[in-house]
């Protein structure tokens, strides 16, 4: 799985999210708004916390080098 | 103040909820004296309403009800003298659920007082009679040791004269002392009556008052001490004391007063004594009757007083509630002010908006409910004050509200950094506590709170266990971000699982002899879900684990950064304060991302090509000599070009920051001025007046130097605060390093260790310190240090390029608010 498709994936992780939050708890529009920002927040974090990791170990300037005990 | 509709997000979407604080207004009921009481018990219910003191010149005493105020004060010292008496006699109040309002208060006031007469003249019957019970104990014991002494005197005393008249019949030899028979000889004739007196003396002061004795009778006593085994009741304090019998034997009156004295300066009780067994058997027959006597008394007396305070104790809650309600009525009233004709009461106070309606069907209510001819009148006030912050939360907001609300409370109506921070604050602590084995601990811990909430949030918990309960979907949210990047850094209690597939990482040929030395090579696709399992245990794990997590800290540094900065764009926006958004915000934006901005680009594109290029360098030439060529350093093409661009920016934007604003607010100032004057001649209907008062608001004088220094320290404090901030961020390298490292430590050096020996007692041993060591440093103070430094970097570094937080918050008055105070 490439970097985009992951992507994808957490895109739609988060619009699944959203939405199942609009149809579980619809609270007004203010609080869906709110409760939409959340989830929006939180897949951002999480989704750049992820590319974060997975860019630094695209192209490695190191390698691991095994400890001589193992 | 005029653009309150303007709330929201431009009109394309309905306001985002706790964003803003809820609006605000300054009301106006004019309450008839009849109904007063009613009404302002009936809002106390609905707690929307913060009142005003409207007669803060006035004493305590001066005021309308300060006498009612003093009944209700009095009334709960009655009451709170029940609970002591409840607690001594360790009758506990019962919680049954309050039926309100069917106890009229003159009612009740005449019952506690006759209810604390009684107590009060039981509680002296039988501390009375308690007393005399111990009296009579104490007499008992004097009865018994002082008996015994002076049948052992007695025995000695017939012994040695028994012997003595044996020596005299016996022998009557020459070796025999002379004297010795003549000192015999003193006993029977010659002998003196002696005195006594007997009683007990506290045992710690038996030792002074001994010695005082003697010396006040100049050695001419004889005194006898024996320990009682058991401490008895002090009749006079009634508390356990160890004592000591006594028994003084002395000659001459002088002698007595003497001792007496004494005796009564070390607080010993004197108790008669008979010299004659005969009556010694007598008396102590008669004080054992007397004993079970009152016994029987005390006992039927302790009976009464129980049942009294079990009466009470039925009752108690709803007394006190009342009382406490009623007191806080009558404080309420007496901030109203009193109309010239002293038929109504004003009342001044804010409520949010959205409970005019519900303060209106109040007001109704109690008018209709107090049979009251005229009704109350409801208006709203224009006002130039500054309204109260309040939010509504729930549950689950309201602990990150507390975390905002703890650096500050927000201006009113400012954004409120807590609608982010219920997701980043977490984020940030898992950053920090990223180990899905540690974050199913905290999610177990949490669960259990949530799950026991309704009983736990009902009885009273320790102070630290309040704070945890109290924070618990803080803890939850924490919990689930520690999972999710413990997931991301692949580690369950410091241990790598290949959950997401193989590793990338495989050795360059089948012998693997390079493994250790040059290292493995990637061989297939990068690990897809978080941090290679492979790197676990390497040797340069360490070197890799600190670049990575250096550069995560400064993107997520820089993306929150600019998140605080956007939101001083939202605040610019709601307030239609154009200045602060053209002169403020976009050199913000513009010098952060020029500077830091940038370095998170290259950082990307560095892992995006794989280049070598040494980004310090990069960073440092960049200020030093941005003309010169990149060379090997070159990331990209046009990044010289790019470099000029971007650092011309960030020097423009620093006199962007600092000069326009000034003058801009010193030409405003002035044009408000002269508005002003025009607004005088125009007709005066509403709208204009609220207007005039708005701007004679701002009719003080404009010290142009003041606010140019104000916006020079913003300035300065700004540009070295991007840097110092960007540093700041790094703390998520440091102490995601150190929770890594430490639960490795752990798990490598106490558990694998104790594995080591093969012996089942190391073993066990082993896992407890691991279990301890995990809970004890990773669990709690870990968890607390992470929470400290997210804590730390929501306040300075995300809060400070936003927050004014200087507003008040708004504390209406409500009952249930009372009771919460009250525990």
């Amino acid at each position: 799985m490439g970097f985009w498709v992951t992507s994808l994936i957490f895109l739609l992780a988060g619009v699944i999210g959203a939405l199942s939050l609009r149809l579980c708890c619809n609270r007004g529009p203010s609080t869906n708004l709110l409760h939409f920002t959340l989830v929006i927040t939180a897949t951002v974090c999480c989704w750049m916390m992820w590319a974060i990791v997975y860019l630094a170990q695209m192209y490695p300037l190191i390698v691991p080098i095994l400890n001589e005990g193992e | 103040m005029a653009d309150r509709g303007g709330r929201g997000g431009g009109g394309c979407c309905p306001p985002l909820d706790l964003m803003r604080s809820e609006p605000m207004h300054l009301v106006q009921i004019i309450i008839p004296m009849e109904s007063a009481h009613l009404t302002v018990s009936y809002l106390g219910d609905i707690g929307l309403v913060q009142f005003k003191d409207l007669n803060a010149d006035k004493s305590p005493f001066q005021r309308t009800y300060a006498n009612q105020i003093k009944r209700c004060g009095e009334m709960a010292r009655k009451l709170r003298f029940f609970r002591e008496q409840m607690l001594k006699a360790s009758i506990s109040p019962s919680t049954t659920p309050m039926t309100r309002n069917n106890i009229d208060f003159d009612d009740l006031e005449i019952k506690l007082g006759e209810l604390e007469t009684e107590l009060v003249e039981v509680n002296a019957n039988s501390e009375k009679l308690q007393r005399t019970y111990n009296e009579l104990l104490e007499y008992k014991l004097v009865l018994h040791k002082a008996g015994e002494f002076f049948h052992s005197a007695r025995n000695d005393a017939a012994a040695q004269h028994r012997d003595t008249e044996a020596r005299q019949v016996g022998d009557a030899s020459l070796d025999s002392p002379l004297l010795l028979e003549q000192e015999m000889q003193t006993d029977p004739s010659k002998q003196i009556k002696l005195g006594f007196i007997s009683g007990l003396v506290p045992k710690e002061k038996s030792m002074a008052f001994e010695r005082i004795l003697f010396r006040a009778t100049r050695g001419n006593l004889f005194l006898k001490q024996v320990p009682i085994d058991d401490p008895v009741k002090d009749p006079v304090s009634g508390e356990k004391i160890a004592k000591n019998v006594f028994v003084i034997f002395y000659s001459g009156e002088r002698a007595k007063t003497k001792i007496l004295k004494i005796c009564e300066a070390f607080g010993a009780n004197r108790y008669p004594f008979m010299d004659d067994v005969g009556k010694q058997l007598l008396m102590i027959d008669e004080v054992s009757a007397k004993i079970q006597e009152l016994k029987t008394t005390i006992d039927v007396g302790l009976l009464h007083r129980d049942n009294l305070l079990k009466n009470i104790g039925y009752q108690f809650e709803l007394w006190y509630h009342l009382v406490r309600t009623e007191k806080s009525v009558y404080h309420t009233l007496n901030m109203l002010s009193l109309d010239v004709t002293k038929k109504c009461l004003v009342a001044e106070g804010w409520s949010p908006v959205f409970a005019a309606n519900q303060i209106q069907d109040v007001l109704q209510r109690a008018t209709f409910d107090s049979k009251s001819q005229v009704g109350s009148i409801f208006q709203v006030l224009h006002t130039r004050e500054s309204p109260p912050t309040y939010f509504r939360t729930n549950k689950f907001t309201s602990a990150f509200q507390e975390i905002v609300d703890a650096y500050g409370v927000a201006k009113y109506q400012e954004a409120n950094p807590g609608v982010y921070s219920i997701i980043t604050f977490p984020f940030l602590f898992a950053v920090m506590f990223g180990d899905w084995g540690h974050g199913l601990c905290l999610l177990a811990v949490t669960l259990f709170l949530i799950f026991r909430e309704k009983k736990l949030s009902s009885q009273k918990l320790g102070d630290i266990m309040e704070m945890v309960f109290g924070g618990r979907y803080l803890i939850l949210m924490m919990a689930i971000f520690s999972i999710y990047t413990g997931l991301i850094y692949n580690e369950f209690f410091s241990v790598p699982f290949e959950i997401f597939g193989p590793s990338a990482y495989a050795c360059r040929d089948a012998s693997c002899r390079d493994a250790t030395i040059d290292g493995l090579i990637k061989v297939r696709r990068t690990y897809p879900f978080g941090l290679d399992p492979t790197w676990h245990g390497s040797r340069s794990e360490l070197p890799f684990l600190n670049s990575l997590k250096m550069k995560m800290s400064i993107l997520i540094g820089v993306a929150q950064m600019n998140l605080g900065i956007v939101m001083s764009y939202f605040n610019g926006r709601f307030f239609r304060n154009a200045v602060n958004i053209w002169f403020q915000f976009i050199p913000q934006l513009i010098f952060l991302n020029s500077l830091f901005g940038y370095l998170s680009l290259l950082i990307i594109v560095k892992w995006c090509t794989g280049a070598t290029a040494d980004l310090y360098h990069v960073m440092i030439y960049m200020f030093l000599s941005p003309t010169d060529d990149l060379g090997e350093n070159q990331l990209f093409p046009g990044q010289k070009t790019l470099q000029l661009v971007l650092l011309l920016l960030a020097f423009i934007s620093v006199p962007w920051m600092l000069l326009p604003k000034p003058f801009l607010l010193k030409k405003q100032h002035e044009q408000r001025h002269q508005g002003q004057a025009y607004a005088r001649l125009q007709t005066t209907d509403n709208g204009s007046l609220e207007e005039q008062d708005h701007d004679s608001h701002h009719h003080e004088e404009f010290e142009f130097s003041e606010v140019f220094v104000h916006q020079l320290i913003h300035t300065i404090e700004f540009v070295l605060g991007a840097v110092s901030n960007t540093a700041s961020y790094l703390r998520l390298w440091a102490l995601s390093l150190a929770h890594s490292e430490l639960s490795s430590v752990f798990y490598d050096k106490v558990l694998l260790l104790a594995w080591g020996f093969n012996n089942v007692i190391i073993l066990i041993v082993g896992l407890i310190v691991f279990i301890f060591a995990t809970v004890g440093v990773l669990l709690v103070m870990e968890t607390l240090s992470a929470f400290l430094h997210a804590l730390r970097l929501h306040w300075v570094e995300f809060m400070n390029k936003f927050y004014e937080g200087d507003g008040y918050k708004f504390s209406p008055f409500s009952f249930a608010l009372l009771a919460e105070e009250d525990e």
